[in-house]
């Protein structure tokens, strides 16, 4: 008895001295963090001169703007910073950034010679003390100078989370104005953030849907002019607009362009019955994608473009389908309770973003593109139409609130499902569609 | 004839060893058999048998204990063997660190900003402590969600409320709903999982990641094995002498060159929650958050990072550019959380002087 305790103590003994005498490092894994917007610093841009002073003020507030918009990062305010910049090439106090918990620090400079504008900046990793990527400089014009600060607080943004950028791009919506029943509906483009808009159509007519090409100098869009839906593609730099021709008796809405830019997909009904089609814009000739006595209608191309994502209600309720891009055989995505309908492809490929409507209520949510993790991001009255941003990391939606004074707004979201937000217009807006990042 | 008188005998006999020794067996058999296991010298085997005399005291394990006693001093003496050693490597280093202290003195200012240093103060001294365990999984576990906002706690408060009637609030106003519906979505920067439309249906899952922290958490369990390593001493008068002693003498032999004792899972629990507590994911892209990074550092004896120590390791789940946004990202947390230096016990230096520690972000994944 007592030997065989002793030996069972050696072992103990040996097993406890082997992890005693450990060689190497200490190894640990850390798998929970924190989630939180990450604290930044963007002291105003240094002028070079008295006529830059005012630039370089308004392009450091876009680029603040910018990123805490993006609800990933947190402005701290000038009152807190301890040293200033009062010059570009000055060296970095990190101490005095730190102090104050600054873990990213965006420095420029602006400089204005009669109307051209150059704005340099450098961003640093505070606590490291080191300089993300390296300077960088744009040139431009002093009218432009929105569109500068937007790249200067992309290349922040990109830097920093490694996600890609998308402040520097413009959407376009329906600008909607007037009560419900009498509303006026005109074409509208404006930067991102709802800054610079312009107004492409009158309101005469009623418009719908537009849909920006993937060069972005080209919309398509849905119009009732003629008192039937008709498709129109407008050139955005010279807003000239020419219908695009389908059969005749026919209506046809909710066009998108192909990831080419050579084709569209569009819905078409005819004697009842609604169906996708595909058109060949040099040619004008279209070719039939779906034949069902089911609705079909909603395209969206994979940005492969080998795939179109769609809504049908061909099992009974409208769910989302995928098929080839040259129609074929379409394989039922989704599944849940409820309708669902305006599937939207990512960017990225990876998603697909839709409306669902369940127990009264509208989400709008994403889906893996086999239809597996489903997400609903947002929950209200009305959310529909979602759209991508460049980099496929935030939808923009429009929400209708409820009641014969109910008007549309523009929504924004992560996502996450954070950072919910309304993107500010001068008047109600629907119907987004976001375009490429400017060149 | 001859079966059945074999079977009566055996009967018989089984029958009246039972009479004797089964009740007896029963009575005692326990405590008999610890008395034997532990180890104890003849003066206390002596002692315990003249206490057999009364059958009274069933407490006699408890004398057992004092013996330990002896155990416990002879422990110390591979102990002091082991620290003076690391001492005389302390002198040698501390000349360059005043290269170090001028730049954290600097620092230094930070923690009274910040809000965050009590937060991690509290939490280690704790877990060292090990008989408050409620106490600190409670505190850290908020830290874990959202560090310094408290501001989260507010939509938790909106959920429990009836969904519909925040929901219908929003809908009907028209102008008044937006402004409404900005404070949400504010709020709902922080707690990252939650969606809007999360938000209708499961108020309860907040509840759900506490009990995360509390694996982590039995500190004791490594106490003992220290105490382990010391009871052998006692078994060297015991019997196996030359076997053991050669055990001993080969594995403590390792131990006693550059190591100290081990870490206690509660001093490396205390390390891994004051860096996660700095390990900010919220600004990485979905990309880097598949990006397992492994980032190795070193550490002065105060606990400091040495300059130009920290360097990736190794990286796995995702493309050159995600990793360098997860190493960033992750040397931020190391180098945000020392504050005035990491908590580690001085005694241990050779254990923590280079650490690596692998950054998992998997649990903090947008799917």
């Amino acid at each position: 008895m007592m030997k065989l305790l002793t030996s069972l103590l050696v072992g103990l003994t040996l097993l406890s001295t082997s992890a005693y005498a450990q060689s190497g490092p200490l190894r640990l894994e850390i798998d929970e963090g924190i989630i939180e917007p990450m604290p930044f610093a963007v002291p105003n841009f240094v002028p070079d001169g008295p006529s830059a002073a005012q630039y370089a003020q308004d392009i450091s507030r876009v680029v603040v703007s910018d990123l805490t918009g993006t609800g990933l990062f947190r402005e701290i305010s000038s009152d807190a910073f301890i040293s200033r910049v009062s010059s570009f090439e000055a060296e970095v106090q990190f101490p005095d950034w730190k102090a104050i918990n600054a873990q990213a620090l965006v420095t420029g400079a602006v400089n204005v010679s009669g109307k051209r504008l150059t704005v340099r900046f450098r961003v640093w990793d505070v606590f490291s003390g080191q300089e993300l990527g390296n300077g960088l400089q744009f040139a431009g014009t002093t009218d432009g100078w929105r569109r500068m600060a937007h790249k200067v607080a992309d290349q922040v943004y990109t830097r920093i989370t490694g996600e890609g950028a998308y402040f520097d791009s413009r959407v376009a919506f329906v600008s909607e104005s007037g009560p419900k029943d009498q509303r006026r509906k005109r074409l509208a483009i404006m930067d991102y953030d709802g800054a610079n808009v312009q107004y492409l159509t009158d309101s005469a007519a009623i418009v719908l849907a537009p849909r920006f090409s993937p060069t972005g100098d080209q919309l398509l869009y849905t119009s009732y002019e003629t008192g039937q839906p008709r498709i129109y593609v407008l050139d955005v730099g010279r807003v000239k607009r020419q219908e695009l021709k389908t059969q005749e008796g026919t209506m046809s809405f909710s066009p998108r362009f192909s990831p080419d830019g050579r084709s569209i997909v569009y819905s078409l009904t005819q004697g009842g019955n609604t169906d996708l089609w595909k058109m060949d814009l040099a040619s004008g000739q279209s070719v039939r994608l779906t034949n069902t006595p089911a609705i079909e209608t909603a395209p969206s191309y994979s940005p492969d473009g080998s795939r179109i994502v769609f809504e049908s209600d061909r099992s009974g309720t409208p769910q989302l389908y995928i098929m080839p891009a040259n129609g074929g055989e379409a394989t039922r995505i989704s599944f849940g309770q409820g309708r669902y309908g305006t599937p939207v492809w990512s960017p990225r490929g990876d998603l697909i973003a839709f409306t669902k409507q369940n127990k009264g209520r509208f989400h709008i949510g994403v889906m893996r593109t086999d239809g597996s993790e489903e997400r609903l991001l947002t929950a209200s009255f009305l959310d529909e139409g979602p759209t991508w941003s460049p980099n496929g990391r935030v939808i923009m939606f429009t929400r209708e609130t409820q009641g014969a004074s109910g008007r549309s707004t523009l929504y924004s979201v992560d996502i996450s499902g954070r950072n919910l937000r309304p993107v500010r217009t001068p008047d109600g807006g629907s119907d987004p569609s976001w375009g490429p990042l400017q060149n | 004839m001859e079966t059945g008188t074999k079977i009566s005998a055996i009967a018989h006999v089984s029958l009246i060893s039972w009479a004797l020794f089964g009740g007896t067996f029963r009575s005692e058999p326990l405590p008999m058999a610890v008395q034997d296991v532990s180890v104890i010298s003849a003066e206390q085997f002596a002692a315990m048998t003249a206490q057999r005399e009364a059958p009274e005291l069933p407490t006699d394990p408890a004398e057992l204990q004092p013996p330990a006693e002896p155990d416990e001093i002879d422990t110390p003496d591979p102990t002091p063997e082991e620290l003076p050693e690391p001492e005389p490597v302390t002198q040698p280093e501390p000349e360059p660190e005043p290269e170090v202290e001028p730049e954290t003195v600097e620092i230094s200012p930070e923690p009274e900003l910040i809000e965050q240093p009590p937060t991690l103060e509290e939490p280690e001294p704790e877990v060292a402590a090990l008989p408050v365990p409620p106490g600190p999984e409670a505190e850290p576990n908020p830290a874990d969600k959202i560090a310094p906002e408290q501001v989260a706690p507010p939509p938790p408060e909106a959920k429990p409320d009836d969904i519909e009637t925040p929901a219908v609030s929003l809908d009907e106003g028209a102008e008044t709903q937006q402004e409404q519906q900005d404070q949400t979505a504010l709020e709902e920067t922080a707690p990252e999982i939650v969606t809007e439309a999360e938000e209708v249906d499961n108020p309860a899952p907040r509840t759900s990641p506490r009990p995360r922290v509390r694996p982590n958490r039995p500190a004791p369990t490594p106490e003992p094995e220290i105490t382990e390593t010391t009871e052998p001493a006692p078994t060297e008068p015991a019997q196996n002498e030359q076997a053991i002693n050669d055990a001993l003498a080969e594995a403590l032999g390792n131990g006693t060159e550059p190591s100290g004792p081990p870490l206690t899972s509660g001093e490396k629990d205390g390390l891994r929650v004051a860096v996660s507590q700095c390990w900010n994911v919220g600004s990485l892209s979905t990309d880097a958050l598949k990006t397992v990074v492994v980032v190795a550092f070193s550490l002065t004896r105060d606990g400091k990072v040495v300059d130009g120590s920290l360097r990736m390791v190794n990286s796995s789940g995702g493309s050159d550019a995600s990793a360098k946004q997860a190493y960033q990202t992750a040397r931020r947390a190391i180098l945000r959380c020392v504050r005035d230096g990491y908590d580690l016990p001085a005694d241990k230096y050779a254990q923590w002087k280079d650490i690596e520690i692998t950054f998992n972000p998997e649990r903090m994944r947008i799917k």
